[in-house]
C-alpha cells in the first residue's frame, strides 16, 4: 500500500473514510481538517512497514460525530509534528517517538515517555532485537546508562 | 483523701522523706501504667469499632478478640530498626517523638479524675492553677511535631509542619477564649476558678448547657489538636504521606501515633471535664472516677465516628475557620456567659 | 527571582494509584507545575501481542484496565472479529453488554472508594468495595476468576450463563441500587466532600476535546459524547439508556456523572438480562481447536465505550497467525495529560483531589 498523494479519500475495512496525505503536505492538510471542525486528534500511531513507516492519525469531530483517518508514509522516520494544532498530539507523539521511533518535526519536548531514557532503539520497530536483553542501571550522579546481556532474549 | 495520701499511709513504716518520695515515685509508675494502658485500650477500641463501621471483622487473631494484638503491636515496634534520614538535625529529630509522649503523660498528671471507693481521689497532682498549667503542657505536643517536621529535613515532613503550625495558631486562641468564658462563670461561686478541680466541684449545671456555642467551639478545637479527619492536614496520609512524621519507623512512629489516640483521649477527659460535669454524677463521692470514664468513653466514641465519616478539610480553609467563624464565636459565647452570670449569678 | 521547592510525587505514594510519579513545583501549598512522569508499569503490550496468536492476546488486555477487565476483552474483540472475519452469535453480544455493564459498574465503585481515600474518606472505601465484591462473585461463577476473567473468547464466551447465573445477576440488580443511594449519600450528604470538590479543577469544553480527553471526564465537561451512542457496538442500540452530561467540569461534576452512569448501567442491565436471547454461546468457526489457525487480513481499528473512556484498538493484520500492529488508544493516558493543565496553581490537597477525579489504572496509562 502505498500513498496516494493526491489525498483521495478511500474506505477500510472498518467502514471509515481514509485520507492519504504526502508527508510535506501533512501540516497544511491536517490544519484544514481542524478548521473543518475535526478538533478532537483521537490516536496518532505507526505501522512498520519495513522499508518505510505509515503514519495514521485519527481525526474526530466531536460536534458532527464525524471520524476520518489520515495516513502518511515516512522512509526515514521524519513527519511534521501537529502539536500546534491539538495539545493531545504532545503524548501521542512522545509515545510514537518512544517505542516506534518517529521524530516529529517541531513538537517542542521530544524525549521518551515509557521507556528510560538512555533505552537503546525502539521496540515496535519490526528490527528491533528482542535477543538482546537490556538492563537500565543508575550511576552515581543519578544518571541512567543501559548494559547488554546477550541472554536467550524472547 | 487522695491517691498521694493513701500511698503515703501504706508507705508510713519507710519514714517522713523516703514514704513521700515512694508515695510519689509509685503514684507517677500508676499514672503512667494507666495512661498507657487507656492508650492501647483505646487504639484496640478504636480498631474494632473501624472495622465495624467498615464491614470488617478487625483483629480477631492475636488473643481472645484479638485483645492481645496491640500488645503484639507494641512489641513488633519496639523490635523494629529505626531508619534514620541521612540529612537529619539529629538532636531534634531523636527528642521530638519524646516530647509528644512527654506532653502527653504531663498532660495525664494534670487531670483530676474525681474519687474512686477506697483510694479516695484519684488526682494525681493538684495545683490551684491546673487550668493553665494544662493548657501549657498542652501546647508542648505540638513543638514535638514541629521540631519533628523541620530536622527530618524532608519536604513533605517540613509542609506537614507548616500546615500543622497554621492549624495550631488558628485553633488555640478560640479554644483559650471558650475556656475562659467557663474561668469567669467559675470565679463567681469558687475562690479557686483556675483549678479544674474545683470548677467542676462548684458548678450548678454542666458548663455545657450554659454554654452550647462554647462546648462547640472547645470541641472542635480538641478535634484539630488531636488531628484526626477532618482536621488531619499536618499528616495527611494522601497529600503529605504522614507529614511530619514520615521519616519516623519503628517506635519512634509508635509514639507519634500513641500522641494522636492519647490526644483524642485527653481531649474527652478535659471536654467532659469543662463541660459535661466531669466526674459530677450520683453517688460522686464513690464513683466519680467512673462517670469521668463513661463520659470520656462516648466522647471518644463520637470522635471516632467523626473521624470516620468526614473527608480532610483544605488547610486554607481550615485557618479561615477558625479565625472568621471559631474566634468570632468564642468572643460570643464569652459576652453570653458574662451576661448570664451578672444576671443570675450562676 | 522565586524559588520553588521541587517535590517528587511518588512512584510510591499513596495517593498516586499505582506508579505515577509527577515533579512538582511547589510555592508554599500551591502547585506551580506539575510534569507526569509515567512508565514504571509499562509491559510493551503491542510488542507482545505482535508475538502471539489473536486468541492469546486477550490476557494482555486485561491485564491493561484491570479494573475492569471485561470491557478491555471486549474492546480488543470488537476489532480482532472483524479481522479475522468471525460473527459472534446474537447471545454473544448480549452476554458481553451484561458483562461489560457489571465491569462498568465494578470499576466506577473502584473509582469512588479510592476518590473518597484521596480525599481522607477511609468508610466509603469499604462500602464500595464491598458491592463491588457481589460483581466479582458474578464474575468468579462465571469463569472462576475475579479480577483477570479471561472470560470471552474470539467468536463467542467462554461459558454460557446459566439461569443460575442470571439469578444471581438479578439479586444483585435487585439490591444494588439502594446501596448505591446509601454510598451516594454519604459523599454527597457531606459538607466537607462537596467544599472539597465543588468548582475545583475545572475543565472547559474546549481543553478537554483539545487534550483528546473522553469518557466520564469529558462528559463532565458538557460534551455529550458517548461511544456507545455514537458509533453503537454489541447490541447497546437495541437498548434504552441516557448519557449523563454535566456542564460544570468540576471534580463534582465528574463524580455526579460517574453515579448517574452506574444508575445507567443498572438500567441497562436490567432490560439485557430480559431481552437475552437463546442460542449458541460461540461461533463454531472458532472452536477452541481452530483458534491458533485464524488468519487475518486488512486493518481495523474498533472503538468501545470502556469505564474510562473511549478505548480503542487499531490492528493490521497480514495474512498470518499472529497479528501485524496492535495498537491500543487508552483512555486513561489522554485523560492523565490533561492533569498537568488542570492542577497548575491550585493547592496540593486539590493536586490530589484533581488527580483522583481522572480515574488512573496504570495496567491501561501505561500498557
Amino acid at each position: 500500500m502505498t500513498a496516494d498523494d493526491s489525498g483521495q479519500p478511500n474506505r477500510g475495512k472498518d467502514g471509515r473514510t481514509i485520507f492519504n496525505v504526502d508527508r510535506d503536505k501533512l501540516l497544511e492538510f491536517m490544519k484544514g481538517m481542524k478548521e473543518k471542525g475535526y478538533d478532537h486528534l483521537s490516536l496518532i500511531t505507526g505501522v512498520d512497514r519495513k522499508d518505510f513507516i505509515e503514519v495514521v492519525y485519527h481525526l474526530h469531530a466531536v460536534e458532527r460525530n464525524e471520524y476520518v483517518v489520515v495516513k502518511t508514509t515516512t522512509n526515514n522516520g521524519v513527519v511534521p509534528s501537529v502539536t500546534s494544532l491539538w495539545s493531545s498530539a504532545k503524548w501521542e507523539e512522545r509515545e510514537q517517538y518512544d517505542l516506534m521511533g518517529i521524530k516529529f518535526e517541531g513538537h517542542e519536548n521530544l524525549k521518551r515517555i515509557f521507556l528510560p531514557e538512555s533505552w537503546v532503539g525502539h521496540p515496535l520497530r519490526k528490527d528491533y532485537d528482542l535477543g538482546n536483553v537490556q538492563y537500565i542501571n543508575m550511576d552515581s550522579d543519578g544518571e541512567d546508562y543501559a548494559t547488554f546481556d546477550e541472554g536467550d532474549g524472547w | 483523701m487522695s491517691l498521694y495520701s493513701t500511698l503515703l499511709g501504706f508507705f508510713s513504716f519507710l519514714g517522713y522523706p523516703l514514704s513521700n518520695a515512694a508515695a510519689y515515685l509509685f503514684e507517677s509508675i500508676f499514672l503512667l501504667l494507666a495512661a498507657s494502658l487507656s492508650l492501647v485500650f483505646m487504639i484496640y477500641l478504636f480498631r474494632k469499632y473501624m472495622a465495624r463501621v467498615q464491614l470488617r471483622i478487625g483483629p480477631n487473631r492475636v488473643g481472645k478478640f484479638g485483645l492481645l494484638q496491640l500488645i503484639a503491636d507494641v512489641f513488633k515496634l519496639v523490635q523494629k530498626e529505626s531508619l534514620f534520614p541521612k540529612n537529619r538535625d539529629d538532636l531534634p529529630y531523636r527528642i521530638a517523638p519524646v516530647m509528644v509522649i512527654i506532653g502527653l503523660m504531663l498532660a495525664f498528671a494534670v487531670i483530676p479524675y474525681g474519687s474512686f471507693f477506697y483510694f479516695g481521689s484519684l488526682t494525681v497532682s493538684d495545683t490551684g492553677v491546673s487550668v493553665i498549667l494544662l493548657f501549657a503542657i498542652l501546647s508542648i505536643m505540638p513543638i514535638g511535631e514541629v521540631l519533628a517536621g523541620i530536622s527530618s529535613r524532608n519536604k513533605y515532613a517540613l509542609l506537614g509542619a507548616l500546615r500543622a503550625v497554621a492549624k495550631d495558631i488558628s485553633f488555640e486562641i478560640p479554644m483559650m477564649i471558650s475556656v475562659l468564658a467557663i474561668i469567669m462563670m467559675a470565679s463567681a461561686r469558687t475562690s479557686a476558678p483556675l483549678s479544674i478541680d474545683s470548677i467542676v466541684v462548684t458548678e450548678v449545671l454542666p458548663y455545657g448547657i450554659l454554654q452550647p456555642i462554647g462546648i462547640s467551639v472547645f470541641l472542635v478545637a480538641m478535634i484539630a489538636r488531636a488531628s484526626y479527619s477532618p482536621f488531619d492536614m499536618g499528616e495527611s496520609d494522601s497529600e503529605l504521606i504522614t507529614g511530619f512524621s514520615t521519616e519516623y519507623s519503628g517506635m519512634r512512629f509508635g509514639m507519634f501515633y500513641a500522641g494522636l489516640f492519647g490526644s483524642i483521649l485527653l481531649g474527652s477527659f478535659v471536654v467532659s471535664l469543662f463541660y459535661l460535669g466531669g466526674f459530677n454524677g450520683p453517688f460522686s463521692g464513690d464513683l466519680g472516677a467512673v462517670w469521668l470514664g463513661i463520659k470520656a468513653l462516648i466522647l471518644v466514641i463520637i470522635s471516632f465516628t467523626v473521624w470516620l465519616s468526614m473527608p480532610r478539610i483544605r488547610i486554607d480553609k481550615f485557618v479561615n475557620f477558625g479565625w472568621k467563624y471559631l474566634l468570632p464565636l468564642a468572643m460570643i459565647n464569652l459576652v453570653i456567659s458574662g451576661a448570664l452570670t451578672l444576671m443570675t449569678g450562676w | 527571582m522565586q524559588d520553588f521547592i521541587e517535590i517528587n510525587f511518588g512512584p510510591q505514594h499513596p495517593s498516586t494509584h499505582g506508579v505515577l510519579r509527577l515533579k512538582a513545583k511547589l510555592d508554599g501549598e500551591i502547585v506551580k507545575e506539575i510534569e507526569p512522569v509515567i512508565g514504571y508499569l509499562h509491559r510493551n503490550a503491542e510488542k507482545l501481542c505482535e508475538m502471539t496468536f489473536y486468541a492469546d492476546n486477550l490476557v494482555y488486555f486485561d491485564r491493561m484496565d484491570y479494573v475492569a477487565s471485561m470491557l478491555m476483552e471486549s474492546g480488543y474483540l470488537e476489532a480482532a472479529e472483524k479481522i479475522l472475519n468471525i460473527v459472534p452469535p446474537e447471545r454473544v453480544l448480549w452476554i458481553r453488554v451484561i458483562m461489560n455493564e457489571l465491569s462498568r459498574i465494578a470499576s466506577h465503585l473502584v473509582w469512588a472508594g479510592a476518590f473518597g481515600l484521596d480525599l481522607g474518606m477511609l468508610t466509603p472505601f469499604f462500602y464500595c468495595f464491598a458491592e463491588r465484591d457481589k460483581v466479582l462473585e458474578v464474575f468468579t461463577e462465571i469463569c472462576g476468576s475475579r479480577q483477570e476473567t479471561n472470560y470471552m473468547s474470539i467468536g463467542g464466551v467462554y461459558q454460557d450463563i446459566t439461569p443460575g447465573i442470571v439469578d444471581h445477576i438479578e439479586a444483585f440488580l435487585e439490591s444494588f441500587p439502594k446501596r448505591l443511594e446509601e454510598i451516594y449519600k454519604i459523599f454527597v450528604g457531606n459538607d466537607v466532600f462537596i467544599s472539597r470538590n465543588k468548582g475545583i479543577g475545572v475543565m472547559s469544553r474546549e481543553v478537554a476535546i483539545d487534550y483528546g480527553v473522553t469518557g466520564p471526564m469529558l462528559r463532565a465537561s458538557g460534551v455529550n459524547y458517548d461511544v456507545r451512542k455514537a458509533e453503537p457496538y454489541l447490541v447497546y442500540d437495541k437498548l434504552n439508556f441516557e448519557v449523563p452530561v454535566s456542564y460544570k467540569g468540576d471534580n463534582l461534576a465528574r463524580f455526579l456523572v460517574r453515579f448517574e452512569e452506574m444508575r445507567q448501567s443498572v438500567h441497562i442491565l436490567k432490560q439485557a438480562i430480559r431481552k437475552i436471547p437463546d442460542g449458541p454461546f460461540f461461533n463454531p468457526k472458532a472452536k477452541k481447536s481452530m483458534m491458533i489457525r485464524l488468519r487475518g487480513d486488512g486493518e481495523y481499528y474498533a472503538r468501545t465505550e470502556s469505564s474510562k473512556g473511549e478505548f480503542g484498538v487499531y490492528i493490521v493484520a497480514d495474512g498470518g497467525v499472529k497479528p501485524y500492529r496492535v495498537h491500543v488508544r487508552s483512555p486513561t493516558f489522554k485523560n492523565l495529560s490533561v492533569v498537568q493543565e488542570l492542577a497548575k496553581d491550585q493547592m496540593i490537597a486539590d493536586m490530589v483531589a484533581i488527580l483522583g477525579s481522572v480515574d488512573l489504572v496504570f495496567g491501561e496509562v501505561d500498557r
